[in-house]
């Protein structure tokens, strides 16, 4: 699609009309309609439908715990931390950007500074139960610690379950070893990021 | 000074000559970038970045005065390119990584860089290796640092402790290329910027300095942060609370910034405290000592009961200063329905002293203020020790020096090194204590107008006055003239040959010669040097029009206040000085004007954040709970005469002293319901709390509460008496009672960065010369009683007077004092 | 009476009990099943392989619930009526032949519970007793759907006992007997009935249209259509009382699959075991042409359905009866 296209919001409307016939108004006509139809066979196609479908036996059903449908990529569930890969460090600075934008006001964070005069994220929590999951939080975050994952079963028997850190914190072991995928999820880098990448002021 | 009419973009804008474009232009709203310009101190120049075009010509708006007729244009083509690039420097090897900065959101490198529209680099060197510094109380970042100076400039010119300054970097040199590419104005700020970094004038690792902060805040970009605060939150975050400072009495506006404490608890907390820091400068107390309030306060029924109950017994209530204007009213109102004695030993002589000097002046208060004493060209300060009674007269006293090539006189007996690092335009008279009357007399003797003042004092001060006859030895330059030889290399032969030549020295001759000079007494009553105070008046006293006149705390307690008192009123009312007096404590002034305070006492008193025999208090160590200033609505009197509104920071649960008025036959739901009745006779107005602002204007207006009526009243006579020249404390242990800097009262103790030692502060002269050490245990003992000290070593004093804290309210210094503020002791070492 | 015949009916209506009962629940299940398959599901999969025990689940559900009796309901008739439904259904199964007679251990079994000479019309009887169920218990329920829905089922059941009744009579003038197994050994000789005649296919299409009224299947599900009368008479009903509705209407499906088998299509023919299993075919076709059609159609608006019967169906029957018996006047 190119982007004039894209960009047309003056879509076409490709509705077509259903030819409804007269509704029978006298006694000889509604027989006629019963006669009509009855011989017409309408009531033998649906039949036949059915029994294609049956013969056919193509089933739809996910069978939901068991199986699970593929997600899309943009879709924004629980969010996930990530660490860096060469260290395994949390990426999260806390800038606290997250924080300002959340438009439900669901994330929160205490920082400090550390031993090494860096600022160090020592608490960071969302409120899953406020969070609308808009994706903003995701979007803004400058260090792409901060994404949504595929976890969309959030259910548990407390609240504030899925509030802290350390749970969507990848573990270290995983980071260590190389396993935390770059999730191509919302929030992360785009295929084309390079191409998007212009020189800063800061480039030396 | 006189008006002129300029035009700014076209605005036609009326100012006074002679003042900086940037300033007019700020004060009518238009806005001119600059980084490095602070409103009050003196231009810096350092970021170029205020260019505007002034008659055709490009000028800085920060250093270029107006003129009449100038026509100022605020941009132009070349100085939009010149800006552009200036922020492209300021951007070359600064982190980008905003996030983790502390300034990100209020950071004025982020703000001009959008504003200018930085988005690509033409500019680059290699950076060079800067280290972080943690510099005490405060965390120095060079990498960040855009070396505008504002910390630098506000130090020497607002606060005066010049600790700051600019150190080399040690970096490579510019690229060749950018000199011949760039705009001028950009290339020599940056050729400047890449020489220098922030570093401190002694020299040392760690900061030695009043600690007021004011370098932090002024900071544009995260470079200087506060290290309590760094990295605990954002400035977003935070709401912000105005408020006025209730520490001492210059009723600082300050901003409360409150946010929850952390992410397990909901309970707010206040993380800093800012300021208009173009408009108010805090003191270390105000910017650090935020965090006083009494926490965790239920409402107890009990102790409310039992403190009404105490009411109905009492006869008598002690309070402090440290209340607001309807607190104090509330206690008045409390007198007169119940007959209580009212006893603030403080406020009182502080209101006898204004009545004093009312019988004379023929106003209820002094006339000047410090916005007159900054805007003063000679100060001079008398019976205060201006760094710890109120650090903003000091502020003052050293803004007016530095600013308006000024001069003063610091009367005290105190050796003050702070005050001597002003510079040469601050003269220091240490006299000895109760000499005050002789430098108020001194005062009327070189300014007063003779011909005005009463008889009896013209005579009295020429009888100080007698001729001598002196030889003098001065120094005469003279020119000689002598042939030397000299190695050259003739042009010509390439050899090297020796040529006599001429050259000519200026040789220092003593001559010897007889001159008559004036000798005044008074000077050898205060044991100032006669040649140097001449020397001093002759260089600093051309050109001075505007004189002010700081009066302290030791005047009021003085055994001859009466008559200190009137002669104030006597120089204010015969000389140019504009006169201000520091109340003792925050809100001694309000204390004084509402509450008819009593001198005896009864038998059974309230104590209100002071002893009694039953105690509220908002320190939380009382009978009942009371909330701290940073918990209450209220108004606060300042030394400038103004009634400042404050607001509650944080929440307090408790009781409050309204409950108890409430309960004993007063009627107000809020505290603030009293704000329009505070007594109008007294020069407060009937006005609503609601309608009180807290904010400076543009131009620096203070748009706060609303300026005291300074009411007239019925003058007597103007006679005053003659020095009592056997009224000296002399002897080798002089003892003064004084708080550290960043001390005031039992408030000041409480929060977690003031964290003064109490005891006794000796200067570092003065613990060798009595052989003790810091940290010894000092017995001191005096007319009035005596007292085990710790002993803390100052070297913020000097000399042999030797400095009593009286915040701490868990050692009894005021039993070693009489009502005076001086006494001698003996002491001695223990253990 | 000979012990023998009393023990061997007591068998038959036992084993005719139990069987019935348990086909009640595996119509259940091959219902949703097919439903399922028909409408690209899988339909029940959890409970046993490929959801088998569900049939153990729901009755162990039914028998273990609550049974609840609303306040405000006439108890007694309440509590009746789902016997009466189960009862009349059951009852109907004793004059049809199930199988052709077969001999076990040398004893000579006849799959059917009384040969009376009047069979079919003690069926016809039976059944129409069974619209005693949804009628009472509709009108006890003290629930306005519940009374709508047993208004609903007497005016379906009383009109189409009358084409049913109309449609019965093509073959019995033809046959001349009430016994099902006479229209068994008829059209063992003839041919059958619904092709053998072409009055006899009419009446093959009407009875078979009836009976989906009889029943109250889709598309005549209007007793207990569940967006206009969420369950109709079963409304208030919960636990095993609830089931036994639900037997009857199965069961009640199964005979009447039995009963067009055998009056219309030749039931068990010669009696050999090829035409026990064809009787059984057809009867399982008929039973999975209720679901089928339960998958395709819509269902009919009540009027529709009286204007269907009252003036299309009962017409038709009686023209068909007169023809036939001018047919055979000649």
């Amino acid at each position: 699609m190119s982007l004039e296209q894209f960009t047309d919001r003056n879509v076409q409307q490709h509705y077509f009309k259903v030819d409804i016939e007269e509704y029978p108004q006298t006694g000889w006509d509604r027989f006629k309609q019963v006669v009509k139809r009855g011989l017409n066979g309408e009531l033998f196609v649906g039949l036949w439908v059915v029994m294609r479908e049956m013969i056919k036996f193509d089933i739809h059903t996910v069978q939901y715990p068991k199986e699970k449908l593929p997600i899309g990529p943009r879709y924004r569930a629980v969010h996930e931390m990530q660490r860096l890969f060469e260290s395994g460090t949390e990426r999260c600075i806390g800038c606290g950007l997250c924080e300002k934008i959340c438009i439900s006001d669901c994330i929160r964070m205490d920082t400090r500074i550390d031993e090494n005069s860096r600022k160090e994220v020592t608490e960071y929590t969302i409120n899953l139960g406020r969070c609308i999951f808009c994706g903003y939080c995701a979007e803004v975050c400058p260090e792409l610690a901060i994404v949504h994952g595929p976890r969309y079963e959030n259910t548990s028997e407390q609240r504030e379950h899925f509030i802290l850190f350390e749970d969507m914190l990848t573990p270290i072991d995983m980071a260590i070893k190389g396993e935390q995928k770059e999730y191509p999820g919302f929030g992360a880098v785009t295929p084309n990021e390079d191409a998007r990448v212009k020189k800063t002021p800061l480039a030396y | 000074m006189s008006k002129v009419n300029i035009t700014i973009d076209g605005k036609p804008i009326v100012c006074e000559e002679g003042e900086f474009i940037l300033n007019v232009a700020r004060a009518n709203g238009i806005f001119i970038p600059a980084i490095c310009y602070l409103t009050r101190c003196s231009p810096t120049l350092a970021c170029r970045i205020c260019l505007v075009e002034a008659d055709g010509k490009q000028v800085y708006a920060c250093n270029t005065k107006t003129k009449e007729g100038m026509n100022i244009t605020t941009t132009t083509q070349n100085i939009q390119t010149e800006r552009r690039a200036i922020m492209e420097v300021y951007d070359v090897n600064h982190p980008l990584q905003c996030g983790v900065c502390d300034q990100s959101g209020e950071c004025e490198l982020q703000n001009y860089t959008l504003e200018l529209g930085v988005d690509s680099q033409s500019y680059s060197i290699a950076d060079v290796e800067r280290p972080i510094k943690d510099w005490g109380h405060l965390h120095y970042d060079p990498g960040l640092c855009i070396v505008c100076e504002r910390c630098v400039t506000v130090c020497k010119d607002m606060i005066g402790d010049n600790s700051l300054k600019t150190v080399p970097r040690g970096s490579d040199a510019i690229a060749a290329k950018f000199k011949e590419t760039m705009p001028k104005d950009a290339y020599a700020m940056w050729n400047k910027l890449n020489k220098s970094v922030i570093g401190l004038t002694s020299g040392e690792e760690m900061l030695d300095c009043t600690s007021c902060g004011e370098c932090a805040a002024v900071c544009p970009v995260g470079a200087l942060v506060d290290t309590d605060f760094i990295y605990t939150t954002n400035a977003w975050e935070q709401q912000k609370i105005p408020a006025t400072c209730s520490h001492c009495s210059a009723g600082c506006q300050l901003n409360y910034e409150v946010k929850h404490t952390s992410v397990a608890s909901n309970e707010e907390k206040i993380y800093r405290t800012s300021n208009e820091w173009n408009y108010v400068s805090l003191c270390g107390a105000g910017r650090y000592g935020y965090d006083f309030e009494n926490r965790d306060v239920e409402k107890d029924e009990t102790a409310f009961n039992a403190a009404v109950a105490a009411f109905e017994k009492a006869d008598t209530i002690r309070f402090t200063s440290t209340i607001s204007n309807e607190e104090a009213l509330m206690l008045q109102k409390l007198k007169e329905l119940k007959g209580y004695r009212l006893i603030n030993e403080e406020a009182r002589t502080f209101k006898t002293f204004l009545d004093n000097y009312a019988a004379v002046s023929g106003q209820q208060l002094y006339g000047g203020d410090l916005k007159k004493a900054h805007d003063a060209n000679f100060v001079v300060s008398v019976g205060t020790a201006l760094k710890s009674d109120n650090p903003n007269a000091r502020y003052a006293f050293n803004n007016a020096i530095k600013m308006n090539k000024g001069a003063g006189i610091y009367f005290h007996p105190l050796k003050d090194p702070v005050i001597e690092g002003i510079g040469k335009g601050v003269f220091t008279a240490y006299h000895k204590p109760l000499r005050e009357e002789a430098a108020l007399y001194l005062l009327l003797d070189l300014f007063g107008d003779k011909e005005k003042l009463p008889s009896d004092v013209t005579a009295y001060l020429a009888s100080f006055h007698t001729l001598k006859t002196i030889t003098v030895e001065e120094t005469v330059k003279e020119k000689v003239v002598e042939k030397v030889m000299v190695k050259k290399v003739n042009e010509e032969t390439g050899e090297e040959e020796e040529v006599e030549e001429e050259k000519t020295t200026m040789v220092p001759k003593k001559v010897s010669k007889e001159v008559e000079v004036d000798e005044n007494r008074l000077l050898e009553l205060l044991d100032i040097d006669a040649q140097a105070w001449d020397d001093f008046l002759d260089k600093n006293l051309k050109k001075k029009d505007a004189f002010a006149l700081i009066a302290g705390p030791d005047l009021y307690t003085h055994p001859n206040a009466k008559n200190l008192a009137r002669l104030c009123a006597l120089v204010e009312k015969y000389t140019d000085f504009e006169l201000t007096m520091i109340p003792p404590l925050s809100n001694t002034l309000g204390v004084a004007l509402i509450c008819d305070l009593d001198s005896e006492a009864g038998d059974y008193s309230i104590g209100y954040n002071t002893k009694g025999d039953f105690v509220l208090s908002a320190l939380g160590d009382g009978d009942l709970d009371m909330p701290a200033m940073n918990q209450q609505e209220g108004t606060l009197t300042s030394i400038e005469k103004r009634v400042n509104p404050t607001n509650a920071a944080l929440p307090y649960g408790g009781y409050e002293l309204g409950d108890i008025a409430n309960a004993l036959g007063l009627n107000a739901k809020y505290a603030i319901d009293y704000t329009a009745q505070l007594p109008v006779e007294a020069g407060f107005e009937a006005r609503d709390f609601d309608s009180l602002p807290n904010r400076f204007e543009n131009d620096g207006t203070e748009v706060r509460g609303y300026a005291l009526n300074n009411v007239a009243v019925a003058t007597g006579d103007e006679a005053v008496e003659k020095i009592d020249e056997a009224l000296a404390l002399e002897g080798e242990n002089v003892i003064y009672a004084a708080n550290p800097v960043r001390q005031f009262t039992a408030f000041t103790m409480k929060p977690h960065q003031l964290n003064e030692e109490s005891g006794i502060y000796l200067s570092p002269a003065q613990l060798t010369a009595m052989g003790v050490a810091a940290g010894d245990t000092v017995r001191v003992k005096t007319a009035a009683g005596e007292q085990s000290l710790k002993v803390v070593e100052d070297n913020k004093i000097d000399g042999s007077v030797m400095c009593v804290t009286t915040f701490d309210p868990n050692i009894k210094t005021e039993e070693l004092f009489g009502a005076y503020r001086f006494a001698t002791a003996s002491i001695h070492k223990e253990g | 009476m000979d012990t023998a015949f009393i023990i061997e009916t007591l068998v038959k209506i036992v084993v005719v009990l139990l069987v019935f009962s348990a086909l009640a629940g595996f119509g259940t299940y091959f219902e949703r099943k097919v439903l399922a398959f028909m409408q690209r599901r899988l339909g029940p999969m959890h409970v046993g392989p490929y959801g088998l025990l569900q049939i153990a689940a729901d009755g162990i559900k039914l028998f273990t619930k609550e049974d609840i009796v609303p306040s405000g309901v006439v108890g007694p008739i309440f509590k009746i009526a789902p016997v009466i439904t189960a009862a009349t259904a059951f009852m109907a199964a004793a004059a049809i032949p199930f199988l052709p007679e077969f001999t076990i251990f040398g004893y000579t079994v006849h799959p059917i519970i009384a040969d009376v000479n009047i069979g079919i019309l003690y069926i016809l009887g039976v059944m129409a007793i069974g619209l005693y169920g949804p009628l009472l218990g509709g009108m006890a329920s003290n629930n306005k759907w519940s009374l709508i829905s047993a208004a609903r089922g007497a005016a379906i059941f009383i009109s189409y006992e009358v084409v049913t009744g109309l449609a019965l009579l093509v073959p019995l003038m033809i046959i001349g007997s009430l016994s099902l197994l006479d229209f068994n050994e008829y059209q063992a000789a003839n041919g059958w009935m619904a092709f053998a005649h072409p009055m006899g296919f009419i009446s093959f299409i009407l009875f078979w249209i009836a009976a989906f009224a009889e029943t109250g299947r889709t598309p005549f599900h209007l007793v207990a259509n569940d967006h206009e009368v969420i369950d109709g008479f079963g409304t208030e009903y919960s636990g095993m009382r609830w089931g036994l509705f639900f037997i009857g209407e199965y069961a009640n499906m199964f005979f009447i699959s039995f009963v067009m088998a055998i009056v219309f299509l030749g039931g068990f023919g010669d009696g050999t075991v090829m035409g026990a299993l064809g009787l059984l075919l057809k009867v399982a076709f008929f039973f999975f042409f209720f679901l089928w059609t339960r998958a395709a159609w819509p269902d009919v608006r009540p009027d529709q359905l009286m204007w269907l019967c009252w003036k299309v169906l009962m017409p038709l029957a009686v023209i068909n009866v007169v023809v036939t018996g001018i047919v055979m006047m000649f």
